[in-house]
Order: structure tokens, then sequence, then C-alpha cells
């Protein structure tokens, strides 16, 4: 009984001395008893030892061969045992496969892509050699995940969507708010009052304005607005001044004399302002912060030193890290519950328009930050004229000999301010109206005859300078009064009416009928 | 000199500048003002403008180099009067501009009237 699969070795002989034992003991036992016993028994004694012998040695070979069977038994069990754990092994390296590559390309995919989550399953899975039999189980899950990471993105979207909205919408009101300021800053630029009032509601706009700005920016939306000419450098600085509470402190040094593209204008505004916000929050209130603005070899470089904690390098490495993470792209979510908004926008700011941004310890002890604009944001074409900001504008309306150039600038119907006059009575010019001397006759010898607008008919020369001021302004509302006295300031409305093109004539005549022109006479009042 | 235009001065179209005015004062707080009106006459003292100086302050003193009144000041720099007279309150107290009281007609007698009268007086 040679079992040809079953292993060399001590098992086989160790079974073949089992089965010899008991035979030879039987064989002897039977052999000892035929030879004891007397002669007549001796046969049938052999014959049954015989007999006992051979059912020994069966009983003993049939054990074998079932301790054989199940020897052969446990080694396949043990077989497929380690089969089965190797198949277990290989299924733990696929759902790892699954989990840490597949699945990560296969939303990378959808979110980048912006694919739907079948899109992604029919190229990643179907359409690849090594994936295309991805057992069932791992292709449901596949899917569900995708579906699942879609829905969220779907939702993230949209809240972003909307909340880029709601600042777009802001930006909007902010934006006419700015230029219905600027236009009453105009109307009532000649009573102090109103206009420094006028200028705190601008600033407060301009703030309200970048953080809408802020948000829109955050949302993953550029910024909207958008400025149809180049404009100075100096201009971007200053607009990014306006745009801070602390904006006094700036003090801008030598500042490049180049012009930013119209449509890099904002979001460098943007971004400047943040760093402008960053540099005067963090630095003590009697502080400066200096900015200068260099031209380097990428661009301009635009530096920004505040005199506040310096950063140690635990600080500058979180700051950097935050700037990095902006620039990948964070999330709205990811920036807590107290944003510190201002990196985060210059980061993705700068993420957008190839912006550098470096943070170092400053001169001053507290912080340089460096902005470096890349040269596309800048342009060779001239900034437009414009009216303050940089004074040069100014000063070409004037030639070299001191000549005033005319300027085709667009003029604009003035709406008439109603606050008080800012008629000073401080005033160290006497109103010239009353020193005119008015010549409207001549003698028959040809001598000119002056006569005086004054009730009394005594020419003066010079008034007191104190009735002015104050008189006229009772005497005003009383037309009664104005037939016989003409107001101070009527010498400028026959002047102005000249200038329109209305005949003097008519026009006094009116002014003398008293109530037409009334009005328009206190309008007068207002300017001189 | 074309006469001069009742109408405001037209802004540059919206969104040519980003700067607001209260960059300008330097701040909201209501600031000081010299006593200026618009027909004070504001010459630079000679010299020229300090290269700390503000583009409209330098702007300012190149303007006044001839006396200037503060209206036509304002005219040429297209800042509202509240605006430049900050501006000149600055340059008067660094003493870089002198502010004066504009001559009146009155000491400045017409010409063909001061000729018709030597006229007259010697038709006399």
């Amino acid at each position: 009984m040679v079992s040809v699969q079953s292993p060399p070795g001590g098992r086989e002989t160790s079974f073949a001395r089992v089965l010899l034992l008991p035979a030879v003991l039987m064989a002897a036992a039977t052999g000892a008893a035929a030879a004891l016993v007397a002669e007549p028994a001796r046969i049938p004694v052999a014959v049954t030892g015989a007999a006992a012998t051979l059912v020994v040695i069966a009983v003993a070979a049939e054990a074998v061969r079932r301790g054989r069977a199940a020897a052969a038994l446990r080694l396949q069990h043990a077989r497929e045992i380690a089969q089965l754990e190797q198949r277990l092994a290989a299924h733990d390296d696929d759902i790892l496969h699954l989990a840490q590559e597949l699945m990560p390309a296969c939303v990378r995919r959808l979110q980048v892509h912006n694919q739907s989550p079948s899109e992604v399953m029919r190229a990643m899975i179907d359409g690849s050699e090594v994936y295309r039999g991805l057992p069932h189980p791992q292709r449901v899950l596949l899917r569900n995940v995708l579906r699942i990471v879609d829905r969220e993105e779907a939702m993230r979207d949209s809240a972003q969507r909307a909340f880029v909205n709601v600042a777009r919408r802001v930006q909007t009101i902010v934006h006419k708010q700015s230029a219905d300021l600027r236009d009453m800053e105009e109307d009532h630029g000649r009573t102090p009052e109103v206009f420094d009032d006028l200028l705190r509601i601008d600033h407060g706009t301009a703030l309200i304005g970048r953080l809408a700005d802020s948000i829109a920016v955050l949302g993953g939306a550029r910024p909207s607005r958008k400025w149809p000419k180049p404009v100075p450098l100096f201009s971007v600085l200053r607009g990014a001044m306006s745009r801070i509470m602390d904006f006094p402190r700036i003090d801008l040094h030598s500042v490049a004399k180049v012009n930013v593209d119209g449509i890099s204008v904002e979001p460098l505004i943007h971004a400047c302002a943040e760093l402008f916000d960053n540099a005067t929050r963090y630095s003590p209130p009697h502080t400066r912060v200096h900015v200068t603005a260099h031209e380097v070899q990428t661009g301009v470089a635009i530096e920004i030193e505040d005199a506040g904690i310096s950063l140690n390098d635990v600080v500058r490495e979180r700051v950097e890290r935050k700037l990095e993470e902006a620039k990948a792209g964070i999330d709205v979510d990811d920036l807590g519950e107290t944003p510190r908004l201002g990196l985060a926008v210059v980061g993705r700011l700068s993420r957008m328009y190839d912006m550098q941004i470096a943070l170092r310890q400053s001169a001053y002890g507290g912080v340089r930050a460096v902005l470096i604009v890349p040269r596309d944001m800048l342009t060779d074409e001239p900034a437009p004229a414009v009216a303050h900001g940089i004074g040069a504008a100014a000063v070409q309306r004037v030639d070299d000999d001191g000549n005033l150039i005319a300027d085709e600038r667009p003029y604009r119907k003035r709406r008439p301010t109603s606050g008080p006059p800012l008629h000073s009575s401080r005033s160290m010019s006497p109103p010239p109206e009353d020193d005119v001397p008015v010549v409207t006759e001549w003698t028959p010898e040809g001598l000119p005859q002056r006569r005086s607008r004054v009730r009394g008919g005594f020419p003066h020369t010079v008034p007191a300078p104190a009735p002015a001021a104050d008189d006229w302004r009772q005497a005003a509302p009383t037309p009664q009064k104005k037939k016989e006295e003409p107001q101070p300031g009527i010498w400028l409305e026959a002047f102005t009416k000249a200038a329109n093109g209305v005949d003097v004539d008519s026009g006094t005549a009116a002014g003398d009928n008293g109530q037409p022109s009334h009005g328009h006479q206190d309008n007068e009042g207002d300017r001189t | 000199m074309s006469p001069p235009q009742r109408e405001r001065r037209k802004q540059e179209p919206e969104g040519s500048n980003p700067e607001r005015l209260y960059v300008l004062t330097g701040g909201t707080g209501g600031a000081e003002r010299a006593p200026i009106d618009l027909v004070t006459l504001i010459v630079a003292r000679s010299g020229p403008p300090p290269p700390t100086a503000q583009p409209e302050q330098a702007a300012v003193l190149r303007l006044c180099r001839r006396p200037l009144s503060v209206a036509e000041l304002s005219a040429y720099l297209a800042l509202p009067f509240s605006v430049v007279t900050i501006l000149l309150t600055d340059l008067l107290s660094a003493e870089l501009i002198e502010s004066r009281a504009p001559i009146t007609r009155a000491t400045l007698p017409d010409r063909s009237l001061l000729e018709a009268v030597m006229h007259g007086l010697q038709k006399l």
C-alpha cells in the first residue's frame, strides 16, 4: 500500500511500523499457542490463530489507510486555508488600492473635469485595461461614493454661487453709492461740514465694498469690476488705501511710474488693500506703514513694511502655509468661525493672477510683505489724464510759459446746493461788487459820471466789508427790499447770464421785477 | 479766455480712477481749514516742491508759480473746493505757499476810465 501522493518520510515508516508490530505479535502468539496446545487441538488453534492474525493485519491495514486518508484530507484542508488566506490578502490589497488610488483618481476627475459619476466610471474603469475586470462589489462601492461626492460638490457649488451672488449684489449697490457719493461730494464741495460727512460715508461704503469683494473672491469668483483704461500704479495703491480703515497711516514712498492694465487693476487694488489692512491692523496704531514699489525683472515689487510684531519662524510658517492653502484653493468652510479673510483673499488672488507674495522680517521690526506683480498685469499704454492722484495730469494743462492749455473736459450740469453759503466774513477781500464803479452816464463835457447803486446816492469806494456778509442774508428773502437795493450777488448773475448767452439787460430787468429770478439770485448769492 | 461755465465739471467717466477723495484729505475727521475762500490768491514760494509732497501738492506748487485763485486751482485740479482748501492748509502750514487777498478792482481802476477822466479834464 504505497501512496503515490504521500510525501516520503517518517509518516510512511511509522504506518508500516504500526502495521508490523501487531501482526508480528499475533503471529508469534499463534505460533506459541500452536506449540503449547495438545496435538489434536494444534490444527484448529493454528487455523484460528492464522485467521486472527489475518484479521489483525486487515484491521491494522484499514487503520493505516484511514490514517493516510485523514492526513491527505488535513493536507488539502491546510492548502485550502492557505489559498483562502492568500485570496483575502489579495482582496485587502485590492480594497486598499481602490481606496488609495482608484477612488481618489476618480473623485479628482469628477471634481476637476466636472464629469458626472457615470462618465467617470466609463472613462476610468471601462476604458482602462487594468480596471476593466473590476469586481462588481467594488464597482458598486465606487459608483456610490462618486454619486455622494457629486452631490456634495453640487451643494457646495450652489452655496458658493449663492454667496457670490449676494456679494455681487452688494458690490453693485456699493458701486452705485460710491458714484452717487462722488457726485454729492462735487455738489457739496463748497460746504465743508456736509463735505466732511460725505467723506465719512464714502469711506464706510468703500469698507463695505471691500468686504463684498472678499466674499466674492473667496467664493471663487474673479473681481467683477473692470477699469476701462490703464491706471497708474500710484492711483492703484491709493485706491487700495481708500479701502481700508486706517489709511492715514499708510505712507506711499517712491512708487514706480508704471501703469496697470485695466483688467488687472481691481485684483491688484484688492490684494494691496488686504495687505495694507493686515499691516495696519497688526501693528501699533501710532506707527506708520511704509509702501514702496520698484520695478524688478519680472514686474513690479510692492513692499509693505509695518512696525508691528515681527514674525517669528513658527508664525511665519503658519502664515505662509495659510497662503499656500489659499493658493491651492481652500474651501470657504475651511476658514473657520472667525475668519481672517485677508490672507486667504490675497492667496486666492495671487493664484488667479500669478502674483507672488512673500512675508519677511521688516527692517522696522515688523513684517515686510512683498507682492510681486507680474509684468503682464502692467501695460505700456499711457493712463488717461486722471483728475487727481497723479498731479502731473493737472499740471499738463499749463504749458512752459504758464499759459493755460484749454482742455476738452466734458461738462455737466451742476445741481444747485441748498446748504448755507460758504461766505467768509473773515475774508481778506471785501466783496468786490461794492467797489465797482458803474459808469453809466457821461456829462456833456465828456466826463464820465459815476452813479452809485446805493440808494443814498453817495459814491463810496471803500465800503465797510461787514454788512455784505450778514445783512444781505436777512435781506434776501424780502423781495420788497430787493427792488430798491440790488443784491450784492447781482453782478455775478449778470455775468453768468452773459456767459450763458442770455441778454444782460433782459436778465437784469427780470431781476428787477422781483419774483421770477429771485430764487436764482439766491443761488447766485450762495456762490459768492 | 473762455467764459466761465456754470455747469459742473464732469468727472472722468465712472471708474477711471480708483482713488477716493478722503485719501487726499488724509482723514475723514473734520480737518482744520485755513481761512481761504474761492477768490483767495495762492502763490507758491520759490523752490521746487519737496520730494515728499503728494502729487496734488506738487501740482498746486507748480500751478501757483503765478498767483492763482483757489477757484481756478479747484477747477484745474478737478477737485472740490473743500479738498483744495485742505491741501492748501497743509501747504500753508508747511510754508510752501502764501495766500493773498485778491486785488480788488477798486484799487486798480479801469484804464479806459482813467483815460476818459483825463480827456474830460483836458477839455475843461
